[in-house]
């Protein structure tokens, strides 16, 4: 069958109507230049090969598929494996699409990347990327979640990175973005925007994307090893949408597999109290491109939250936007709650801890498993670990877990 | 089109005069200060005048003005603030208003709603830095129905083909960003834009006025030697920042004045 799905963004960046590049024209040349160098590298042999050796040898992949027998058992339904993007070097998977970038900016001759940062995880994996490749690395951080994620912070100091706290407007990962904008602005030539997610303008939701796509691609050639078959259901948790889209990716054509993205409810889905950019949001523009997201009826965008830092954005990844509006991935929620057990549960019956983000995931299988035959199969990406999160987990929710 | 714009346009390049503009972010320093600021503004001999439209994550500005845009948001600035600002200063002054909005919130609104509104209430055009050239079909099939120019930036670093596509598309003048990055910039030293002036002497068809972080008497003094004028933010409103509310009419008059003629 020809692909829909593959020649997608049109060279404009177009997922349907969503994504473009709304950018204030000053960066207009340099995205070009990022698309151009990008589309060179994407059939250069050499690019693919020094990539593919950083996959192994230094990230560690591929990660393997775990049934979780047990887990499978409790929920007394269908049979849920795990992709574990949390064994990854750093951590999670944004080391996938942190490699990619920094060697194309190293390519491009490129002395600096910069990044904004929310929980943390992909400041911590890009500053990984560049301490490796040797370029000079600035990381925008919202003052609220350097104190949220301090051994984040401590971390990428660590690896020589520079953390920019971040003390405008809500002073979270939406301003992070803005002061990461405005850093690049003032210096495109000699930086690179290493954007941490599916989101921004084109080409980034393509170029993230398809460094994050080693995720679908093992886990398709694992699974059919595994199980002789596809899986039935493919959920994964969405914030920006790149560990999503990274498994997704690889499956789009195969319309037997049913997908779920998993978005935080967070405390409740009145204003201000969740960040269900594709459940709740209408289409705006924000960040460079156009996508569902979260505003008020002036066009500004809302306040977010959820229990996982790395969750709260108001707005989404252009595909998914589109994959919505087509229906060939199905957007639902979870919130801190069962997030949280989801938490424990995992890391008490599988030893695994979850990272919160991927915890949502979980949470979601958990509630559909019982609902479906024991032949059935559900494939997570368990998109990261929970080191990051105990401390905070801990003393909050702790005491309802017997600690 | 707008006739009145084209209009302030000619006369001065008739008689070789250089066009000022200020930006004012509507809703700023008080909710209710804008229309005095423009009437003033007109008095003291101001061509024309960018309204600002406070957006909570304005990318193509800097600090002065992202501050600016926050304050008139916790006023309580609602986008129909803007007509009633346009209505109120309409009753006595005919100065050129384009209304500068990132796409979103005119986006929200509904972009034919928006640009009937602005014409109804007598705005004369629209510049918008998030939009980018290719997508200005979102706005063109309505300029002539409702007499609005829009105004495309454009900035140092764009190739050639680039600067002859805004300028086919222009239809008053180019809005020219004096370097890359966000509004206000300090020191920002305008000799380095020298070859680019030059340069859009000889290529564009259409006026240009420069602007970002443009702030003195000399800056002005420079750039009116190589474009046609010039477009004064950050400064203004900065300078606004320590202005009480009774103060407004006779600060705006001197800042201007301070602008326009050498320093004693
Ligand atoms: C472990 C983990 N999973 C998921 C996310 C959400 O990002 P995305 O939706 O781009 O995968 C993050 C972001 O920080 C994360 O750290």
């Amino acid at each position: 069958m020809s692909s829909s799905f593959s020649r997608l963004p049109d060279t404009q960046g177009y997922f349907g109507e969503y994504g473009g590049r709304y950018v204030p024209p000053q960066l207009e040349k340099v995205l070009q230049e990022i698309t151009e160098a990008y589309e060179k590298i994407r059939n250069d042999e050499s690019f693919q090969k020094e990539l593919d050796y950083l996959y192994k040898q230094y990230a560690g992949r591929p990660s393997p598929i775990f049934h979780a027998k047990t887990l499978s058992e409790r929920c007394g339904g269908a049979q849920i494996y795990l992709k574990r993007e949390d064994l990854n070097h750093t951590g999670a998977h944004k080391i996938n699409h942190c490699l990619g970038e920094v060697l194309l900016a190293k390519r491009m001759g490129k002395k600096k990347v910069i990044a904004e940062t929310g929980a943390g995880q992909h400041g911590v994996a890009l500053a990984t990327a560049a301490a490796l490749l040797n370029m000079e690395c600035d990381i925008y951080m919202g003052d609220i979640d350097m104190e949220k994620e301090h051994p984040n912070v401590t971390r990428m100091r660590i690896l020589g990175a520079k953390v920019i706290p971040v003390v405008r407007g809500t002073r979270t990962l939406k301003d992070a973005v803005d002061a990461a904008f405005e850093a690049y602005l003032a210096d495109p030539e000699t930086i690179f925007y290493a954007i941490g997610s599916v989101v921004g303008p084109h080409p980034f939701p393509m170029m993230v994307r398809d460094f994050q796509s080693i995720v679908g691609k093992e886990a398709r050639e694992q699974f059919q090893e595994m199980t002789g078959k596809l899986p039935d259901y493919l959920i994964a948790c969405v914030g920006g949408g790149s560990n999503a889209m990274g498994l997704f990716n690889a499956f789009l054509e195969d319309k037997e597999v049913r997908m779920y993205g998993v978005e935080p409810s967070g405390l409740s889905l009145n204003e201000g109290e969740h960040a269900a950019s594709l459940t709740l949001g209408k289409p705006g523009v924000m960040h460079g491109f156009k996508s569902y997201m979260l505003q008020d009826e002036e066009g500004n965008p809302l306040r977010v939250y959820s229990v996982a830092s790395g969750l709260d954005y108001p707005s989404v990844g252009p595909q998914h936007s589109f994959l919505k509006d087509i229906k060939r991935v199905e957007y639902v929620t979870v919130n801190d709650q069962e997030a949280i057990d989801a938490f424990f549960e995992l890391s008490r019956v599988e030893g695994i801890i979850p990272a919160l983000e991927s915890a949502h995931a979980v949470a979601y299988a958990m509630k559909v498993a019982p609902t479906l035959p024991k032949t059935t199969t559900l494939l997570i990406n368990l998109s990261g670990r929970g080191d990051k999160d105990i401390e905070f987990v801990v003393n909050k929710y702790g005491k309802n877990y017997g600690l | 089109m707008n006739k009145t714009l084209h209009e302030v346009i000619a006369r001065k390049k008739a008689v070789g005069d250089f066009l000022l503009s200020l930006y004012i972010t509507a809703g700023y320093p008080h909710l209710k200060d804008t229309p005095q600021i423009i009437l003033e503004l007109d008095k003291a001999g101001v061509d024309f005048i960018e309204l600002g439209i406070p957006f909570s994550d304005p990318l193509a500005d800097g600090p002065v003005i992202q501050k600016a845009s926050q304050i008139a948001l916790n006023n309580g600035f609602r986008i129909s603030h803007t007509f009633e600002i346009l209505k109120e200063v309409r009753q006595q002054s005919s100065i050129p208003i384009l209304l500068m909005s990132y796409l979103n919130p005119i986006y929200h609104y509904g972009i034919e709603t928006f640009l009937n509104q602005a014409h109804i209430w007598g705005a004369n055009g629209l510049i918008i830095p998030d939009l980018p050239l290719e997508e200005r079909g979102l706005f063109t099939p309505f300029l002539d129905k409702y007499a609005l120019d829009l105004i495309y930036l454009l900035p140092p670093n764009a190739p050639d083909e680039r600067l002859h596509a805004i300028d086919d598309a222009s239809t008053s003048f180019v809005y020219v960003v004096a370097y890359a990055g966000v509004t206000g910039r300090e020191n920002s030293d305008p000799i380095h834009i020298l070859p680019f002036l030059q340069t859009l002497k000889k290529s564009l068809t259409h006026p240009f006025l420069v602007g970002f972080g443009i702030h003195s008497h000399q800056d002005i003094a420079f750039y009116s030697r190589y474009a046609d004028g010039v477009i004064i933010g950050s400064a203004f409103i900065k300078y606004l920042e320590k202005v009480t509310e009774k103060n407004i009419p006779k600060k705006t008059r001197e800042f201007v004045h301070a602008l326009t003629s050498p320093p004693a």
